[in-house]
């Protein structure tokens, strides 16, 4: 409930975004904007997390899978699959999150169950589906462990 | 006084009446001349003359006239002699004996006896001929009757077959007529149904243009339904693009609400028109979706009628195919019914004339069968009196049997010749059924041959040939038997020669037969026995 309450500080409303068969919610602050899917360019890398690199706003941006970091299975073919492009914990720091759609921008509802530190924040059902609150600070803070 | 010849007695006696009248006038004189004083001269003279009177008829009359009548009775006795003899024979002729006349005609005069022998060999020769004249009728009569008989049966049976063919002709000239009526019939139901089959050739042909049209029809459907698809398939790229649109107005309206909540107090109001927009974005995909739904439903129905409009166009074809087959096979089918029609009419008229030669058949078939009839009844009539002359021949052929001949089929000479060999048995007759038996071998038409002695008792008897096989003999013809009562004895035993009787059925074999017997004499001529043959008239008729 705390960690509602700090949601809310946020100012309360996330950008839900359909991953695999789950849903994920972001702080819209953390978000910087929602695209079509960009074109990725895969790398090597040791991160199996790290889809390749896109191009956004003529900077290469890393773009991680979502469903793989949430650990959401595999759900149909996205119709229109979408990269959303979160502030990380450095500056001016970006990384792409590839989704299979973007719901919304909605007000999470309050019955969730806190999970702890790391990028799942909390967790709990919407709408009859499994909900992932993000914490989009921990991406960077992953990243660089 | 006058003496007439003696010419006979009757003259004889008249000559002496008027000699006595005489006398007794002259003596009626001479007592009246006496009497009234005659002198007695006249008494002398009367005397003298009355004496040379006397003297007179003796020599010239009474002498004369005994020597006639002793010669006349000599002659007498002659002819008396001559009557007996020729009744003799007469008798014998009318007992039917033609033969041995010999001693019957032996007191005859040669000329006599020639004339009578010639006379009796002339009868025995009539009498054979009208036997041979009878048996030969009678064989001919039989021949008659048979093939009267046979004719009669071929004449019914053929009125009974012309009968049969009558029924069969009348039969057939009804069965004509049916099928004339039939055939006038179907001829009717063929002119029609040609009728029906100009129709229906017409029909066939305006469906085949109709069949046709609806080919043009559904390649026009088939055409419009690809124009669809064509223009279905551009609505979906057209809502492909709204979706799309839609998708990035919504990203867009996302993206203006991420910005709205950092933009403060008028961040919020632009919030609420990011929402607006995201709403519309979601309307938009929303009414996308149920475009495409409609549009999936309406190209699927498109699909649906351009796979029903290929199928009714092949159907179509198929039906177009079938229709110009139904086309050409109504022709046929004019054509054969025409013919039909024509053949119809053709076996109407040949019924019906085959109907009009089968009632004249018939007619004259009737008329064959009235013929037939009549001819039967005329056969019946022939046989008849085919009959009536075999009948009549058999009489002539007993007729003539009561005649003895000297002849094989003559039964009277038969029967006295065995009398007369079986005359040596007189008083020993315990051989004589052998004789009796081996002589009935010699006469195939002798059923029963048997002996009596002069009282009617049976002394013996044999089965002739023909009577034996299946023929019994009666019980009451038994060795010790009486027949005295029998009229072929009586008649044998009263005329003491062979008779015949009358024909009768034979107890023997059921068949008409007649007997004829003859007296068995012993060495004085008196009868000892009756010879009795029961004769079979068929089987001696056919010798």
């Amino acid at each position: 409930m705390n960690r509602e309450r700090e949601g809310g500080a946020h100012g309360g409303r996330y950008l839900v975004v359909a991953t695999g068969e789950h849903l994920c919610a972001m702080a819209v602050e953390q978000v910087r904007s929602v695209v079509p899917a960009l074109t990725v360019v895969p790398c090597p890398a040791t991160d199996p997390n790290l889809l390749g690199l896109a191009e956004y706003g003529g900077e290469p941006l890393p773009v991680l899978d979502l469903a793989a970091l949430v650990g959401a299975p595999a759900g149909a073919v996205a119709e229109f699959p979408v990269t959303v492009v979160v502030r990380t914990r450095g500056e001016g720091g970006s990384v792409g999150l590839a989704a299979d759609a973007a719901v919304g921008v909605v007000e999470v509802p309050p019955h969730l169950t806190a999970t702890g530190s790391g990028l799942v924040q909390a967790r709990g059902t919407w709408q009859g589906t499994v909900l992932h609150v993000l914490e989009l600070a921990a991406l960077g803070g992953e990243r660089r462990q | 006084m006058s003496v007439s010849a003696p010419t006979g007695r009757d003259g004889a006696g008249v000559g002496l009446a008027v000699t006595v009248a005489l006398a007794l006038v002259a003596g009626a004189n001479l007592v009246f001349a006496v009497a009234r004083g005659a002198p007695a001269w006249v008494f002398d003279a009367f005397l003298l003359a009355a004496s040379v009177l006397l003297v007179v008829y003796v020599v010239g009359a009474y002498l004369p006239q005994r020597r006639s009548r002793q010669a006349q009775e000599a002659a007498q006795r002659e002819t008396e002699l001559l009557g007996e003899a020729l009744l003799t024979a007469l008798e014998s002729i009318r007992r039917g004996n033609l033969t041995h006349l010999a001693d019957a005609t032996a007191p005859m005069p040669a000329e006599l006896r020639s004339a009578f022998e010639a006379a009796v060999t002339s009868l025995t020769s009539l009498v054979q001929q009208i036997q041979n004249s009878s048996t030969e009728t009678a064989a001919a009569s039989d021949v008659v009757h048979t093939t009267a008989a046979d004719l009669a049966s071929g004449s019914a049976e053929q009125a009974a077959a012309v009968v049969e063919i009558t029924a069969t002709m009348e039969q057939l000239a009804r069965t004509a007529a049916q099928i004339a009526r039939n055939a006038a019939t179907q001829a009717e139901l063929a002119a029609k149904a040609e009728e029906s089959g100009t129709a229906g050739a017409d029909a066939v042909t305006e469906a085949l243009a109709g069949v046709e049209a609806v080919q043009q029809r559904i390649a026009d459907v088939a055409s419009r339904a690809d124009d669809v698809g064509s223009r279905a398939k551009e609505i979906y790229r057209i809502l492909d693009l709204i979706t799309e649109i839609a998708h990035e107005t919504h990203i867009l309206s996302l993206n203006a609400a991420i910005e709205a909540s950092t933009g403060g107090e008028a961040g919020k109001r632009f919030t609420v028109v990011a929402e607006e927009v995201r709403r519309l974005a979601q309307r938009s995909r929303e009414s996308v979706e149920s475009v495409r739904s409609l549009l999936d439903d309406f190209a699927a129905s498109i699909r649906a009628a351009v796979v029903a409009t290929e199928e009714a166009g092949k159907e179509a074809v198929r039906v177009l195919e079938r229709s110009r087959r139904a086309a050409a096979a109504i022709a046929e089918l004019r054509g054969a019914l025409s013919d039909t029609a024509r053949a119809a009419r053709e076996i109407s008229l040949a019924t019906e004339e085959q109907r009009t030669a089968s009632d004249q058949v018939v007619l004259t078939l009737r008329e064959v069968s009235e013929v037939i009839h009549k001819m039967a009844d005329s056969l019946k009539s022939f046989r008849g009196a085919a009959e009536k002359v075999d009948t009549l021949a058999l009489s002539i052929q007993l007729l003539t049997q009561s005649f003895r001949l000297d002849s094989p089929r003559s039964l009277k000479n038969l029967v006295e010749r065995w009398a007369a060999e079986l005359s040596a048995h007189t008083g020993h007759w315990e051989a004589v059924e052998g004789w009796l038996a081996a002589a009935v071998r010699e006469a195939p038409s002798v059923e029963l041959a048997y002996l009596t002695d002069r009282n009617g008792t049976m002394l013996a008897f044999a089965l002739g040939g023909d009577a034996k096989g299946d023929a019994q003999v009666p019980a009451n013809v038994t060795v010790g038997a009486n027949f005295s009562d029998r009229p072929w004895f009586q008649s044998t035993m009263r005329d003491g020669c062979a008779i015949l009787t009358p024909l009768y059925q034979s107890m023997l074999t059921g068949e008409p037969c007649f007997t004829v017997a003859a007296p068995v004499r012993d060495r004085t001529g008196a009868i000892a026995a009756v010879l009795g043959l029961d004769v079979n008239l068929r089987s001696w008729t056919k010798i």
